[in-house]
């Protein structure tokens, strides 16, 4: 949880606190407002973890859409923006792809972690192949910045050295312990040159997106279904970690495509993405 | 400026937090007090909400038929030298450009350290960008729309001529007549059969300027950045993607163009018949 959805939620839990704890003056429907605070807690937990259950909950029960823009709106159930054009609806959807297995740029690189760098662009061209329908692959990356960076690695490096030292002194060093501290060191140390060196260490989004047609929103939405159903099948080759994009984030994915948010507001993505 | 998450957390938190010393202070009735202590809980929760939608808060508020306007205007508009589409967000304009990103290699022509070394390549091109930048490939159906119409024309004007036959005409030139109409119907026969897709990689950048001319002119200064380095690294000819081309990153209807799938989807039918 990042520090500004701590100080959200502190502050909003904080007021409720505050109210219930004069219960005793509310006279009969003191237990009603215990109730209410209760759920009122509960329901801030579920917005933080799994707003996207809530607000399409909302929309669908009181039938509202949203526009997003002029000839872009999302139907209640906020799984897809539509378009409607020359009486064909154009029904888009999101899914998460983030990969987690696969490394980029390692700096020491094991024997399965090669393998799988070597079979990615075959796999790629698997799933590819086994696509009949217009579909975008995003990834979004965004520097972060570097001496801050600098300093996280400098300051777990030290804790590490710490331990080394203490593993050293100690009447008896594990050789185990001491080899497996070394490697890390020496991990922290090849980025720290890296970044000396000029690299610059990123964040980084990755997000699936398709689209379908028909001659009513339903059709649409339903051949929608059935893509996103197929794209996470197949994607399913890739060590990756597939969800469907609902609600709140599905208006930000739309804006993407449009224009990317600045630094600022992409570190605040980033940080809750984690 | 009230829509800013912050902004309004603070106006719930704070209203929220008076109700709750109004309650203690005031020596108010029991029941008076337990309903103003559950409707601060609700502004509590809703000062909560305000992390993830405060966008939608004021739009909520204004909703007519059921339907919140986030914005009734053109999601963007395309930039006079067609280069980069330009949105606007309230008081600030971006702009975005777009970078071709032609890659010709297939993995099945590549050896074991080759594949390695293309998809270290990606990582290189990925931390290229100081500004966040989007990458993308995208699989779209090519648009045969001018294709079908013009083979279509075709078809059309031979059938006139055929059916404009006298039967004076010698017997060779009522014959390449009749051969010109049945090529043209095979031909648009066939084109409809098949799915025609393409695939396509680009890279996305977007800069926010006072005014339009200063966002495009810094969003395409990035893209160019962007783009000298992305060549350098993959060896190939990189570009800045202009016009109709565009339109195909970003616009469903360009990316499933209307003519061509709604003559595929007839000929699926046809032939499912």
């Amino acid at each position: 949880m990042d520090e500004n959805t701590l100080i959200f939620m502190a502050f909003s839990i904080f007021a409720i606190m505050l109210a219930l704890m004069n219960f005793g003056a509310y006279g009969g429907i003191g237990i009603i407002v215990v109730f209410v605070a209760i759920i009122g807690i509960v329901l801030i937990f579920i917005i933080n973890y799994a707003d996207f259950l809530i607000f399409p909950l909302f929309t669908k029960l009181l039938n509202i859409k949203v526009l997003l823009a002029k000839g872009y709106y999302v139907p209640k159930g906020g799984e897809a923006v539509i378009k409607v054009v020359n009486g064909i609806y154009y029904a888009t959807g999101y899914l998460t792809a983030n990969i987690f297995n696969y490394v980029f740029t390692a700096e020491h690189l094991n024997a399965e972690e090669e393998a799988k760098l070597a079979e990615s662009p075959n796999v790629w061209e698997r799933i590819l192949m086994n696509i009949s329908f217009p579909f975008k692959f995003n990834i979004i990356s965004s520097a972060e910045e570097v001496q801050k960076f600098r300093d996280e690695l400098e300051g777990k490096r030290g804790v590490l050295e710490y331990h080394l030292s203490k593993e050293m002194e100690s009447q008896t060093p594990s050789q185990m312990v001491v080899d497996e501290l070394q490697s890390k060191i020496n991990t922290l140390q090849t980025r720290i040159d890296r970044l000396s060196a000029g690299e610059r260490p990123i964040n980084e989004v990755m997000y699936i997106e398709t689209t379908s047609f028909g001659v009513s929103e339903k059709e649409a939405l339903d051949k929608l279904s059935n893509q996103l159903e197929h794209l996470q099948t197949v994607f399913g080759s890739f060590d990756i970690s597939i969800n469907r994009v609902i609600g709140r984030e599905l208006h930000m994915l739309f804006g993407m495509n449009y224009t990317l948010q600045p630094e600022s507001e992409m570190s605040e993505m980033f940080a809750t993405q984690k | 400026m009230a829509s800013s998450p912050r902004t309004l957390f603070a106006i719930l938190i704070v209203a929220a937090l008076l109700l709750v010393l109004i309650l203690y202070v005031l020596p108010l009735p029991g029941f008076v007090k337990g309903i103003m202590a559950i409707i601060s809980i609700a502004i509590a929760v809703l000062g909560f909400t305000t992390k993830y939608y405060s966008y939608i808060f004021i739009p909520a508020l204004k909703m007519k038929n059921r339907t919140i306007v986030l914005n009734e205007n053109e999601v963007f508009v395309m930039s006079p030298a067609q280069n980069s589409i330009v949105v606007r967000k309230g008081e600030d304009v971006y702009a975005s450009a777009f970078v071709r990103i032609p890659v010709y290699r297939s993995a099945t022509e590549m050896n074991e350290q080759e594949r390695i070394e293309f998809s270290k390549m990606f990582g290189r091109i990925v931390t290229l960008s100081k500004t966040p930048a989007k990458f993308c490939t995208q699989l779209y159906v090519i648009n045969k729309d001018a294709y079908i119409a013009e083979i279509r024309d075709k078809v059309d004007s031979f059938e006139e001529k055929y059916q404009s036959l006298t039967g004076k005409e010698p017997p060779e030139e009522a014959e390449r007549i009749k051969g010109e109409v049945t090529m043209w119907h095979n031909l648009y026969d066939n084109v409809n059969k098949i799915k025609s897709q393409n695939l396509a990689s680009y890279a996305m950048v977007t800069a926010l300027g006072g005014t339009e001319e200063e966002a495009t002119t810094l969003a395409v200064q990035q893209a160019d950045e962007l783009a000298s380095g992305i060549s350098a690294i993959l060896g190939l000819t990189t570009y800045i993607v202009q016009g109709e081309e565009l339109l195909t990153f970003i616009e469903p209807d360009h990316m499933i163009p209307f003519n061509t799938i709604s003559e595929e989807a007839t000929a699926t039918e046809a032939q499912s018949v």
